[in-house]
């Protein structure tokens, strides 16, 4: 039966791609598992938007150990999803990655503490464990800390750094006195765990001017140069924002097509999609340079990055793809 | 009769030891976020309400077995087979590239073992580098693996089951190495006698008296593997299998679904072990040992 | 001198070191390789596979095949060092040659039947070392002649010197995971194991309750629960060592159940006729008769510790440690330091598992399984 089905599933895909011989292929690679932060990507697939535009589009999720920078320096993907942070460190270490659209206008990372916790300002960060994830989403809390001046190797006058689980159990179970959440992720989990909104003090990392930059879109440098190449970017970047902006003004239905392709928690996934529509902005997938300039000048700070990155950016897709 | 009764008595009383044990645990652990909950809320519940509600969270930090169970139950009976939240479907996915890799891990650690039986240059060279291989964690680069091979266009199945081998490959080349030598010098000079070949002495006697470790060995193998595919499908993005039902789960602490993924798991590793256990059986009794 | 027939390694050399010849240059556009160095490499490889025919004393054509082979992988890996990615199917014949040489150099060291202990210890070290050194310079050829990316399979020279670069903070990551997590974890795994089999051996009624669980559940990916111990048990050391005591206990406790049933009965009834007690029987017949039991789940253990402190800290850590470098750098794109991490757990895990080895054999020294092997 099985190796029916698949035979049958094979035929199929052959057919499929006799049919579609003109569409090229393109393989996305996401930062994380399916879920509403990735919505316009899987509205765009869903609602024929790549097909419009003759790409036949794969998306890969990602997970806890998979670094997209690696995946595409491997060929395994041709645009992936991904933090400046992780993706300028990745640069400077001769992967060259360029951004060649930014949908995530707003960071959506914070550091929660709760009221009844030792924690109220900045300046109670001292002898305090704060929690963080790594695998690229630590430059944020570095930097900041950098700018606060706490060194992180813990003690009385610094901050001990834990890494955290992708849950609030550490939070719940009071192993931190602050975690890192996510606007439109974790920090409902921890509503759902019984807190209300007053009981906690929120630290966001964009209200404190202290965001790097989030989900943008990355491409291959050398493979840029290529004009077909260039041009399947621009259309796949044109067909994804109209898939990010539908996802905005419909956040329901893309919640939907979120879970009909592997998401958890309807409910989550629907708070999320209207989390993630205030970090999008105006979906035109332009990348701020006075966001850029802050984001390169903390990783250069804190000696993540040895030198100034250079070309790390390019307009000319977006400037194209959104008119 | 009696003997199983014998059997099932102590093994029944543990169990339910291990039960009760459990479920002190549960509210023990449980009771500090129940206080804190209740806290926030402004209640004072009883004694009697208080340990119901410890035992009836969503998010637990120890899960009730009666919680487990009812999840167990649910997610195997009551979903269709083809569905993501059904249990039977992970454990298939991850049954799936376990037998594939333990089948590789077997056929690969006999033939190092029959290399090393025969090849003075392997036996003298291979064994310490082994052990050696089973001292790199490979389930710590697990992920690495498997996105280094995606990247060479090795994808799906067959990364996971490569982890699966690795780790099963290992048992089973020791096991035989032992089982091959394990016809003594007598034996062998009777072999000799008879003028046999190397070919005839290695089929007629050491393959026969190299089985029941075979199947010892086969018996940790595919345990080993087991752990090796659960492992291998963490960094596979979530999508299906065990290891990627306990991942999704732990993301959102989802700590009943992730003890029902233990259990799931438990259940197969103990079918696995079964099914090699009652090949085993059936394969020496065919060859005519005595029944044990 | 007379001559007697090659080995088939030599006549493979021969097709392989034909067949670079016509493909030659070894890079593109020769690159890395002036015409004395491709020359030299090839007289090396026919050299010494003709040698192959004179009948020299066995170790002096040994020491002729260490020293070809080794030349020859030298002065090609040096060659396309910087020129990565730029190999051609000749250098990966000449490639294939050497490593083929080393292996005619390890057949002909196996067949030495020395009657000093010295050498005969020598040789066990060195023919090893020559396997691992070749799985090491294979690595560090193809990865340079194919120009795998850094990112994804780093040579081993750079993972080396990564390695010197970065000793205190790997000696810290060792210091974490397994001066405490596994030490202890492997301690108190083993330790409760080893008397709670003592004690089923003591009440029937517990062995009969035990023996089917432990057998179970020594099978079980046990590995699961690492998440789980992560939220018991907070996110420093204890909860890793929590994960190795799950990982040690069964296998212990199996283990030496089994290895306690190992004394014959006319031994026991010996130890009845002497008088001697339970105690008695059990320290001075059964635990002995056990050793080997006990010590095959003790090496079986130093393997599962280490693998379960590593993965252990997948779940959560603080910022030290070797599962969470590996887990954290490969997000930073160090691979080299993954692979550095890497090969500190194996020397690590190496050795804890030679140590224990050799502590068998001190202790057991009587027993047929160590006389005879």
């Amino acid at each position: 039966m099985k190796k029916m089905t698949f035979s049958l599933f094979a035929t199929a895909m052959a057919l499929g791609a006799f049919q579609a011989q003109a569409a090229d292929p393109v393989t996305l690679q996401l930062k994380w598992v399916t879920q509403s932060q990735f919505a316009g990507y899987y509205v765009a697939k869903d609602k024929g938007f790549y097909e419009e535009e003759g790409l036949d589009v794969t998306i890969k999720p990602g997970g806890p150990d998979i670094a997209p920078e690696q995946v595409i320096a491997g060929g395994g993907a041709d645009v992936i999803v991904d933090w400046m942070g992780g993706a300028l460190a990745a640069r400077d270490k001769g992967v060259g990655l360029v951004n060649i659209a930014q949908p995530f206008k707003k960071a959506g990372m914070e550091l929660v503490c709760p009221k009844d916790g030792p924690v109220k300002t900045e300046a109670d960060f001292k002898g305090h464990t704060l929690g963080v994830w790594f695998f690229g989403n630590e430059y944020p809390f570095y930097a900041w800390m950098n700018k606060l001046g706490y060194p992180t190797e813990g003690g009385a006058d610094g901050v001990t750094v834990l890494k955290q689980s992708f849950d609030v159990q550490p939070l719940i179970q009071k192993q931190a006195d602050c975690i890192s959440v996510m606007t439109y992720n974790e920090y409902w989990q921890l509503i759902d765990a019984g807190y209300k909104p007053e009981d906690l003090i929120v630290f966001n990392y964009s209200a404190m001017g202290n965001d790097l930059l989030e989900d943008g879109l990355y491409a291959m440098e050398d493979k840029l140069k290529d004009p077909a190449f260039e041009d399947k970017m621009v259309r796949f970047v044109r067909a994804s924002m109209k898939g990010w902006k539908y996802a905005t003004e419909n956040p329901d239905e893309a919640a939907d097509i979120v879970v009909e392709n592997g998401g958890q928690d309807e409910n989550h996934q629907k708070r999320m999609m209207g989390e993630v529509a205030k970090l999008i902005d105006n979906a035109d997938g332009k990348l701020i340079e006075a966001a850029y300039e802050r984001t390169a000048k903390a990783l250069l700070d804190q000696k993540i990055i040895t030198k100034e990155p250079s070309g790390a950016w390019t307009s000319a897709i977006t400037d194209k793809a959104i008119k | 009769m009696n003997s199983v009764t014998e059997k099932i008595v102590p093994v029944g009383t543990l169990l339910i030891g291990i039960v009760i044990g459990w479920y002190v645990l549960a509210v023990f652990m449980n009771a500090p976020f129940q206080r804190d909950m209740d806290r926030r809320a402004n209640v004072a519940p009883g004694t009697i309400e208080f340990l119901q509600s410890t035992l009836s969270q969503a998010k637990p930090i120890v899960p009730a077995p009666h919680q487990v169970a009812q999840n167990v139950f649910e997610n195997t009976f009551l979903r269709k087979v083809t569905s993501n939240r059904s249990l039977v479907y992970h454990a298939a996915v991850t049954l799936s590239s376990t037998l594939l890799g333990f089948t590789f891990g077997t056929i690969l650690g006999v033939l190092i073992a029959v290399g090393i039986v025969h090849v003075a240059a392997l036996d003298r060279s291979l064994m310490p580098w082994i052990i050696a291989s089973q001292t790199i964690p490979i389930l710590a680069i697990a992920p690495m693996i498997i996105v280094v091979l995606a990247a060479i266009n090795i994808t799906g199945l067959l990364p996971k089951a490569l982890i699966s081998t690795y780790l099963s490959f290992f048992p089973v080349a020791v096991g035989m190495v032992k089982g091959l030598r394990s016809p003594d010098l007598m034996l062998l000079d009777l072999m000799h006698t008879y003028n046999a070949s190397p070919s005839q002495v290695f089929w007629k006697l050491r393959v026969p008296a190299s089985v029941p470790f075979l199947f010892a060995s086969m018996k940790v193998a595919i345990a080993a593997s087991l752990v090796g595919a659960i492992v291998g499908e963490l960094p596979t993005g979530a999508v299906a299998g065990i290891g990627a039902k306990l991942l999704s789960a732990s993301y959102f602490s989802n700590t009943i679904d992730m003890w029902a993924a233990l259990v799931a798991g438990s259940i197969v590793a103990m079918l696995l072990v079964g099914l090699v256990g009652l090949a085993s059986n059936i394969v020496e009794h065919a060859m005519g040992a005595r029944p044990t | 001198m007379s001559i007697q027939s090659l080995s088939w390694q030599s006549w493979v050399v021969l097709l392989l070191a034909l067949i670079a010849m016509l493909t030659l240059p070894f890079t593109i556009d020769s690159a890395g390789f002036s015409a004395a160095q491709t020359a030299l490499v090839l007289a090396l490889l026919i050299g010494a596979a003709i040698g192959d025919g004179l009948r020299l004393p066995v170790v002096s054509k040994a020491v002729l095949f260490f020293l070809a082979a080794h030349i020859a992988a030298w002065l090609l890996i040096a060659g396309i060092a910087g020129q990565e990615g730029s190999g051609r199917a000749s250098f990966f014949c000449a490639i294939a040659a050497a490593w083929l040489l080393a292996w005619r150099c390890v057949s002909l060291l196996s067949s030495v039947r020395s009657r000093s202990r010295l050498t005969g210890a020598l040789l066990r070290i060195l023919i090893p070392t020559i396997f691992g050194a070749w799985i090491l310079i294979l690595w560090e050829a193809v990865v340079r002649g194919a120009g795998v990316p850094f990112i994804l399979l780093p040579p081993p020279a750079a993972v080396g010197q990564r390695l010197m670069n970065s000793l205190p903070v790997l000696g810290a990551d060792v210091r974490q995971t397994i001066l405490k997590s596994v030490l202890i974890g492997y301690a108190i795994g083993c330790g409760a194991g080893f008397v709670t089999a003592i004690l089923a051996d003591r009440v029937a009624f517990l062995r009969k309750g035990l023996l089917p669980i432990g057998n179970m559940v020594s099978a079980l990916p046990i590995i699961g629960v690492a998440p789980i111990m992560v939220m018991w048990f907070g996110f420093d050391w204890p909860s890793k060592a929590a994960v190795v005591v799950v990982m040690t206990f069964f296998p212990m406790l199996v283990n030496t159940v089994a290895g306690l049933a190992a004394a014959s009965h006319m031994e026991r009834d010996l130890m009845r006729t002497y008088a001697s007690g339970y105690w008695q029987t059990l320290w001075k017949l059964r635990l002995p008769a056990a050793a080997p039991f006990i010590f095959n789940a003790l090496k079986i253990n130093s393997t599962l510790a280490l693998i379960g402190a590593i993965v252990a800290e997948f779940f959560g850590t603080p910022v030290v440690g070797m599962g969470f470098r590996i887990s954290t750098e490969v997000g930073r794109m160090n691979i080299d330091m993954v692979w550095a991490e890497i090969a500190v757990a194996a020397v690590a895990g190496s050795v804890f598992y030679g140590v224990i080895a050799l502590i068998e054999r001190a202790t057991t020294f009587w027993h047929p399984s160590i006389r005879g092997g």
